[in-house]
């Protein structure tokens, strides 16, 4: 009896203990929905009422704009913005303190549930345990199927991601050719050095004798408004070069026919523009040293500073794109490179060690950046090659102590070989079947350009001492290589083995590289006389041709025509009839 | 009885609505001063410096710790529950939900992929604390010491139970949101995992309108289905669930021997309890091992798929970088696909940086969602793989286990166990 009183009072209790955290609940819940009652309000007001003060304050503001004098109108403004913000800041007050009444509300709500939930809650009676098989194979089945739903929204909700428009950067240009084919640059002069950057030409009615002093075989003769060491670039019937000063950097755009300045077209010079001093530059590379390049549509170029520009063939400017100052002891020097749509530059710059250098892929009609391949090579004045061989192209560079080819497909590196040394500045070239390269005042090196990875020990053909060129490019005919120093030294070897088949004192000093035009070899002096010269085992002088001007930049040939970039002017050269 | 179709529609409206409110607040213009004023400079905010950085790392210590200590050893679910109550007023109110080592995830990913960025020393610490207790003690973190499984554990009211099939097919979403937030952090598009941080608005007692309808979602649902942002959502949860498995020590049901009574069966609102199970029948292993060996191959083409699947999806991705958002209106404007302009694109503007400069900005910024797509993409066709490969895997049961992956430590299957009040008992009596 009296354990059955003590239940019926433990009950009572816990019934009471249940009632009054029920109560509370209840009650923290109405006061609740009072204060969002209020909060409700306060929000529906300010967004009512106050947003049409708002309004009425701007349109007062734009009327004092028209009336400044109209202190009447500036006194209710002030009036207006007072009340304005008052109203705001007690609007802010009431809800800031609503919301911690809520909480508090919402908190006292939740636990009074959770102590009613818990009085009411029963204990479960031990059962006998069981086998709970079926189930798991049943959850098993079904896990599959819910893993297998999950995965369809998640694939349909793919796809509809997947079908959102976007916005393209760029114009579409489906179906048309962005870049020129193989033929089509070898009928023309579209870099450094003519197609591929080998000094040969695909033409042999090229004037053999000219004198400018006499007019002699001389088309045309235009200025060059502004002074550069690049070289001229032609397409057609434009021929396109650089120049550059402390205040301005600008490409010029002639036509091949008259001579005419067709257009100029100014790059950004950020020097011209800063108050700073004029960026010093290194005399014999300038501000203006590397060749442009041209795809057939545009035509680039960069500058001492960094900056690489585009125009199209009318002169408007494409686009503008500042690399940066490059960190090069004598002044950046590389000419730019064309691989299909890709603008390729070889931005060497720094010690090697501090991963500085790198080559830049953009694209040629955005300049949007393909890719960069970091190199730890230290600054170069190399121009880089482009060259068939085999099924593929290599894109091949020179800097110490590496001549480094990549896939300009991809940017891969293929192949790499020790051989090169010092500041490197002559060009790499292929002819022959080898790559070869130069290691300034020591030697010629041929490496067999079908290797993978570190080639030094296993693709390096052969390397020929002697009297090396620190400046100009080699060019090879096939059988023979010939290379040429600054004070006139012409050293030919043969391409199959590296011997040296003669030395020849051309007897002037040359910062041209050598050209090849059919069995003839093309050498520009600094003073502006072309030395022509029977290419082969043996040196025979054929023409010395004049233009009385200094000349540093290597020529362009076109069909039955050489232009000739002197310091001031551009020359063109046809054998008239 | 309580209705609990009332507590819904009540607790809904006054979140909500409470929301709605406190989304009101605006952002008021200054003052036109017509005395010379000078406008103080806008400054950002410090992050929480010097001693307090550390004063939290070391709460942090010492809950991880107390928490490790009352679930393994003390096993007492009041106690845990009292810790529960300390770190949601720490972390969540007073800490106000930051740093937390959730989003941590996203700085410790940043610093990998941004050379620019130094990952702050407390907020390593906040990442790997977390992540060494439960490799070694389970998920006493998720117990008592995350905020956000605080306030889910504190709002639960009448758990009911969600079958284990369909919380194998919701977890999922988890591993995408784990996905994304590293893919968004890598690429330094946004710290998603902050961004929508269902419950920060309400630590905060402000926050943006739609957050906080989201997060009382999540509390509402959470008063009857047990912490589902933490089972459902929660990016960290996947790295701890992984990492559970393997810990050295965790949560057991019964001290000693289990004597399969049953009373600790439905005792877990988190349906973390594995049940006794025997050995299958020949002809079920049979069928079982055949069609694991079809799920291994169909695992590479999971992997597959999901990496194209991912990649297609990279522009829309992709759309969640500023620049990539800034840059796509600029050229809409450009192109006069829309009209007017925006207050970014307006400032993009007097910056004097050239249209196509910016776009090849974005190009890149496409380009890496591109790979990051295909990784996020195969990342989820192997989680997807791998999670039809392990239920179809038997597994043979004699007691009534936690399941290392999904037990939150919280101790409540403790107090249903007749062994454990009978080891209570017997140390009160020495």
């Amino acid at each position: 009896m009296n354990e059955n009183n003590n239940k019926n009072t433990n009950n009572n209790t816990m019934s009471q203990w249940y009632k009054t955290a029920i109560s509370t609940a209840a009650v923290a819940g109405i006061f609740s929905f009072v204060v969002i009652i209020f909060l409700f309000a306060n929000f529906v007001r300010s967004s009512i009422v106050e947003a049409k003060q708002e309004q009425e304050l701007v349109n007062l503001k734009a009327e004092i704009v028209k009336n400044p004098d109209d202190t009447a109108l500036l006194e209710k403004i002030r009036q207006r913005d007072l009340r304005y913000r008052q109203n705001l800041f007690s609007r802010m007050d009431f809800n800031h303190k609503g919301a911690h009444f809520l909480l508090a509300s919402v908190v006292i709500m939740l636990i009074s549930f959770k102590i009613a939930f818990s009085l009411s809650k029963k204990l479960p009676a031990p059962q006998h345990g069981g086998d709970n098989l079926k189930e798991q194979i049943r959850d098993a089945f079904l896990s599959r199927w819910s893993v297998t739903a999950a995965l369809g929204i998640l694939a349909f909700g793919a796809i509809l991601f997947a079908g959102r428009a976007y916005v393209a950067f760029y114009e579409e240009q489906a179906g048309e050719v962005t870049f020129p084919t193989d033929e089509e640059i070898a009928q023309n002069w579209p870099r450094f050095r003519g197609p591929g950057g080998l000094g040969i030409n695909a033409y042999t009615n090229i004037p053999e004798s000219w004198n400018a002093e006499k007019d002699e075989n001389i088309l045309w003769k235009s200025p060059v408004p502004l002074s550069g060491r690049n070289s001229p670039v032609v397409w057609n019937d434009k021929v396109f070069l650089a120049g550059g000063d402390p205040n301005a950097f600008s490409v010029f755009c002639y036509d091949a026919n008259s001579g005419s300045l067709l257009w100029t077209g100014d790059v950004t010079n950020l020097f011209a523009q800063s108050e700073e001093e004029p960026f010093e530059v290194f005399e014999d590379t300038g501000y203006s040293a590397p060749t442009v390049t041209t795809d057939g549509r545009r035509v680039y170029a960069i500058f001492v500073t960094g900056i690489v520009a585009c125009f199209d063939f009318d002169g408007n400017k494409v686009w503008e794109k500042d690399l940066g100052i490059p960190d090069s002891m004598y002044g950046y020097a590389s000419s730019l490179t064309m691989f299909q749509n890709m603008l390729l530059i070889q931005f060497d710059q720094g010690d090697g060690e501090d991963g500085k250098s790198k080559i830049i892929f953009l694209d040629g009609a955005t300049s949007r950046v393909i890719r960069e391949v970091q190199r730890f090579v230290p600054g170069s004045w190399t121009t880089p090659i482009v060259a068939k061989i085999g099924d593929g192209y290599q894109y091949i560079t020179a800097a110490d102590p590496w001549v480094i080819s990549y896939n300009p497909e991809n940017g891969k590196e293929l192949w790499r070989a020790d051989c090169l040394g010092t500041d490197v500045a002559p060009s790499p070239i292929y002819g022959a079947g080898l790559v070869f390269g130069i290691r300034p005042y020591s030697e010629l090196v041929a490496i067999k350009p079908d290797g993978k990875g570190d080639v030094t020990e296993t693709h390096i053909a052969w390397s020929a001492g002697g009297n090396a060129p620190d400046i100009c490019s080699p060019v090879c005919d096939g059988e023979y290589v010939y290379s040429l120093t600054m004070d006139g030294y012409l050293s030919c070897f043969r391409a199959s083995d590296g011997e040296e088949i003669y030395e020849q004192d051309v007897g002037d000093y040359f910062q041209a590289s050598p050209s090849l035009v059919g069995n003839k070899l093309y050498l520009l002096s600094d003073s502006g006389v072309m030395f022509i010269a029977q290419a082969g085992s043996e040196y025979k002088e054929l023409a010395k041709c004049e233009l009385g001007e200094k000349c540093f930049a290597s020529p362009a040939f076109m069909d039955g025509r050489i232009y000739i970039r002197s310091e001031q002017n551009l020359f063109c050269i046809e054998k008239k009839n | 009885m309580i209705r609990f179709r009332y507590i819904v529609i009540g607790l809904a409206a006054v979140l909500i609505l409470g929301g709605l409110v406190r989304a009101a607040e605006s952002r008021f213009p200054p003052p036109e001063f017509e005395n010379g004023h000078e406008f103080p400079q806008t400054t950002t905010p410090q992050t929480r410096e010097g001693v307090f950085a550390y004063i939290d790392s070391i709460v942090l210590l010492g809950t991880l710790g107390l928490a490790t200590y009352l679930a393994l050893k003390k096993r007492r679910r009041k106690a845990i529950l009292g810790l529960t109550v300390f770190s949601l007023l720490y972390f969540g109110f007073y800490r106000e939900g930051c740093i937390c080592p959730i989003g941590a995830i996203q700085n410790v990913t940043m610093s990998f992929f941004d050379p620019l960025y130094a990952v702050p020393i407390v907020v390593i610490i906040f990442f790997l604390l977390p992540l060494i207790f439960t490799l070694f003690f389970g998920r006493t973190f998720c117990s008592s010491v995350c905020p956000l499984g605080a306030i889910q554990e504190i709002v639960l009211l009448k758990p009911i139970s969600v079958p284990r099939w369909l919380e194998s097919g919701l977890r999922l979403f988890a591993y995408l949101y784990l996905g994304l937030a590293i893919l968004f952090a890598a690429t330094g598009s946004a710290f998603l995992i902050c961004r929508y941080d269902p419950f920060v608005g309400f630590f905060r007692l402000s926050g943006n309108a739609n957050i906080l309808v989201f997060g009382a979602c999540f509390l509402i649902v959470g008063m009857f289905v047990g912490r589902p942002y933490c089972r459902f959502l929660c990016p960290l949860g996947v790295i701890f669930r992984q990492i559970s498995r393997i810990s050295k020590k965790r949560v057991t049901i019964t001290p000693d021997e289990c004597i399969k009574c049953r009373l600790c069966e439905e005792s877990c609102p988190y349906g973390a309890i594995q049940k006794p199970a025997e050995q299958w029948t020949k002809e079920q292993y049979k069928k079982s091992k055949i069609r694991i060996a079809f799920l291994l191959i169909l695992l590479p083409v999971l992997i597959f798929l999901g990496g194209m699947i991912g990649k297609s999806v990279k522009n829309t991705l992709a759309q969640m970088h500023p620049t990539v958002r800034l840059a796509e209106r600029v050229r809409m404007e450009e192109t006069g696909q829309v009209e007017g302009t925006t207050d970014a694109s307006d400032a993009f503007r007097t910056t004097g940086v050239e249209n196509v400069e910016l776009y090849e900005q974005a190009s890149n910024i496409r380009q890496s969602f591109g790979l990051g797509g295909i990784l996020l993409g195969a990342f989820l066709g192997f989680i997807i793989g791998m999670k039809l490969i392990l239920v179809s895997v038997w597994r043979e049961r004699k007691d009534y286990e936690a399941d290392r992956a999904s037990c939150f430590a919280c101790g409540r299957c403790f107090e249903y166990c007749p062994v454990e009040h009978k080891k209570r008992n017997e140390r009160k009596q020495q």
